[in-house]
Formats: structure tokens, sequence, C-alpha cells
């Protein structure tokens, strides 16, 4: 009689256990606030783990990439250099272009997202396991982030706040499709909406009106429409591969982003709040 | 009692080995992943009941450390360690490389099942080519922790009743 009352105890047991999943599947799917309080709450409790952690483990992991990733420094380190040389040119050439900007959004009373504060962070770790893209950043609450504000980099948007602990922030990026933000092509009026496929630099965008003229190799930046959880023109991208949909009337799109999701050191959180 | 104290600190070190260890070290973008391992690990040394319990815990610390549906990482690594029991009650144990296959196949079953369960519920990009690749060396390196986690799993189940009925039933 003990093993079938052993497995009866254990199947039970599994039952009790898929169900409970289950319903944290679909409080998790309901947006429950206290699930994202309890990520926040291991985040901070882990941070000092993490530090000491670190520590220790920083030669074996420096070793690795000394070992795997030499070439790829070697490349990255040479397109630097002939980047920062380029950048030296364009900085003279950029303060001029932003001036002319301002007024010109000045005068048709869009305001500028350069005049918005941010939070100049580093980032202290990437990924956890293999899926879901984020990264961790360290700062937090205490230097004013909150869930939702969008994080950049030099060359544009990469992601949005997505939980926050007192001194530490993990940020969702937006390759991996978790949200969506709407954008509009400079020199147009065509808005649609952009969202991750799970790829590195490649976005989809969709919902632009099939009437509207969009070219591969036009600018796509942030709209933010009104209700947006995004600031105006933060640059995205550019176009690629303009497709018709006659049925559904509308154009799909891919966009290159201009910020790279990998191998990031620093970000910019960018102390948005929509709602003031 | 020594037992859920000894399984919560086999969780704790797992996700600081996991977190800071492992995730830093990646073939192809591809970390090892620890968590899933003393799931399987769990379910061949303790049985599948006490896999599936494990996969659920070590599948909740998951949920808690990244942002994909809250409860797919508890409902996925229980069924691995769930699996990784089953797998190890029905075949006959020859060779050495028969518990490395058993580890390899229930550490890729439960990596599909998250990233599929995952797209049903609409989480996007858990799905593609990629996943091929993702399955493959998570189910390697599976194997290759497996022999050691289990001494450590052994330990940790050590006068559980689970654990004698796993060794004789």
């Amino acid at each position: 009689m003990a093993p079938r009352r052993s497995t009866g105890r254990s199947r039970s047991t599994v039952i009790l256990l898929i169900l409970t999943a289950v319903t944290l599947l679909t409080l998790g799917g309901r947006g429950f606030g206290p699930l994202d309080s309890a990520r926040a709450a291991v985040s901070s409790a882990v941070s000092p783990v993490g530090s000491a952690a670190r520590w220790v483990f920083s030669p074996f992991s420096d070793a690795w990439k000394a070992a795997f990733d030499q070439g790829d420094l070697e490349r990255r380190n040479a397109e630097l250099v002939e980047e920062n040389d380029r950048l030296r040119g364009e900085v003279t050439q950029g303060s001029v272009a932003t001036q002319q900007l301002q007024e010109l959004l000045q005068l048709v009373g869009i305001p500028f997202v350069g005049d918005t504060p941010v939070v100049h962070t580093r980032v202290i770790s990437g990924t956890v396991g293999n899926f879901g893209d984020t990264i961790e950043l360290d700062k937090g609450s205490t230097s004013g982030v909150l869930a939702g504000m969008p994080v950049i980099t030099g060359r544009g948007l990469i992601g949005r706040v997505k939980i926050v602990a007192e001194d530490r922030c993990t940020v969702e990026l937006i390759t991996g499709g978790s949200f969506r933000v709407g954008f509009l092509v400079i020199g147009t009026s065509a808005v649609g909406v952009a969202e991750g496929v799970g790829r590195p630099s490649i976005l989809r965008g969709t919902n632009i009106d099939v009437a509207q003229s969009v070219e591969d190799g036009q600018i796509a930046v942030t709209a933010g429409l009104r209700g947006s959880s995004f600031p105006p023109n933060i640059p995205i991208g550019t176009v690629r591969s303009v497709r018709a949909e006659e049925t559904t009337r509308q154009k799909l799109v891919d966009i290159e982003m201009f910020a790279s999701t990998r191998d990031l050191t620093y970000a910019d959180v960018v102390l948005w709040n929509p709602v003031g | 009692m020594r037992t859920p104290i000894r399984f919560a600190l086999l969780l704790l070190t797992t996700v600081v080995i996991q977190r800071f260890l492992f995730d830093q070290f990646r073939v192809d973008g591809v970390a090892a992943d620890a968590l899933l391992v003393i799931a399987v690990a769990t379910g061949m040394v303790g049985g599948a009941r006490q896999g599936a319990i494990l996969g659920f815990a070590s599948g909740l610390c998951l949920d808690l450390l990244v942002v994909t549906p809250f409860g797919l990482g508890a409902l996925s690594y229980l069924v691995a360690g769930a699996l990784g029991g089953l797998l190890e009650g029905v075949v006959v144990h020859s060779a050495v490389w028969i518990t490395l296959l058993v580890a390899f196949v229930a550490s890729s079953a439960g990596v599909l099942f998250f990233a599929l369960l995952g797209s049903l519920i609409g989480a996007v990009g858990l799905v593609g080519g990629h996943l091929i690749t993702v399955t493959f060396l998570v189910g390697c390196s599976s194997a290759v922790l497996v022999l050691p986690t289990r001494r450590v799993v052994r330990w940790v189940l050590a006068g559980s009743d689970d654990h004698r009925t796993a060794i004789h039933p």
C-alpha cells in the first residue's frame, strides 16, 4: 500500500505546484503589482552579495573574455578610434544643428528632448539566463529613476526601466519585444508602432498608413504622442525594407537601430514622466 | 527539518553562481543554466516529485531575476525536474553517458517548454533560429554539470524519505 500512497502524494504535490505556477502566470499577465515589488526586493537583496561575488569571480570572467573576445576587442578598438575622429568633426556641426532644431521645434511648440534631464548610469550586468533582453543599471529610485522611464545611449533609444530598486534598476531592452514604442518618420507625417522581434538591432514597424510615403533610409524617432511613455524626438533608427500590405491598409518597415544593445557600458535614464 | 534548510542554501548559492559567474561565461551568447541543472539533478537523485518541487522553487528564483512572464520559469523548471526523475526511473543505467543523456534531454525539454509556453502566452523573441542553439548549448552544459551537481543534491537529500524511496523503490 505504501508505494500507492506515495504515488498519490507525488501526483497531488505536482498538480498543486502546476496550479500555483499557472496562478502566478495569470497574476503576472494581469500586471499584479506585488510581483514587481518582489522582483525589486530581490534585486536589492542580491546587490550586496553581487558586489562581493563580482569581485571574487571577475578574474575568471576577465580571463574568459580575454580568451574568447580578443579578436573582437581589437576590431572594436580600431572602429572606435576611427569613429572618435569622425565624431570630433561632427560635434561642431552637431551643436549648430541642435541649436537650429531647438529653434524650429520651439516655433511649432514641440518640446525638445535635449532639455529633459537624464541620469547617467553604468551597466552592471546583462541578461540573467538565456531569455529576456535586460540589463541592470547602477542607479535606482534614490536618483529619481521610476518604472517606465526611457533609457538611451548617445545614439538613441535602447529600452525602458522595468524594475526599480533603491540603488539599481532593471531595463527591458526594446529588441526583446516586450513593449512597443510609437515612432514618427522624420520629414513625413507617417507614424507607426515599433517593437523588437528578438533580433539584436532590428525592430519591426507596423500600423503606418498605407497612403503615407515612407522610403528606405529615412530616420525614425519617438513620436511622443499624447499619453505616450516616451518623449518625442529620441532617435530610434533608420527605415529599411518598406512593404505595403493592401489587405490591412498599412505599411510594414524594418528599423535598423542606431544604438547597439550589445556590450553596453553606460546608458542614460531620461527622467521623463508622461503624466507630468 | 535539515533538508529544507539545505535546499534553501543550495538555491541561494545557485542563484549567486548563476547571476555572477555563469552569466559571464557565454558561448554564442548562451550561458549554462545552473538553476535548471539543480532541478534536473534533484529529479534524477530524488525522483520526479522532488525534481518537481525543486524545479518549481529554482524556476521561481529565475522568475524573480528576469522580466519574462512571472511563473514561466517555475512551470518550465518543474517540468524539467519531474522529467529528469521520470527518465531516470525508466532507463537502465549501464554507462555514465546515459546519465549525461538524461540531463541533456530533460534540460533541453525545460528550455523548449519555457520558450514555447512563453510564446503561447504572448512573450516575443523567445522562439526563433537562436532557440535551437540555446537548447543545444544549455543541454550540453547541463550534461557536463550534472555529475558534480548530483553529488551536492545527494548531500542535500540525505535522510529525506524521497531519497530513500528513489534509491530503494
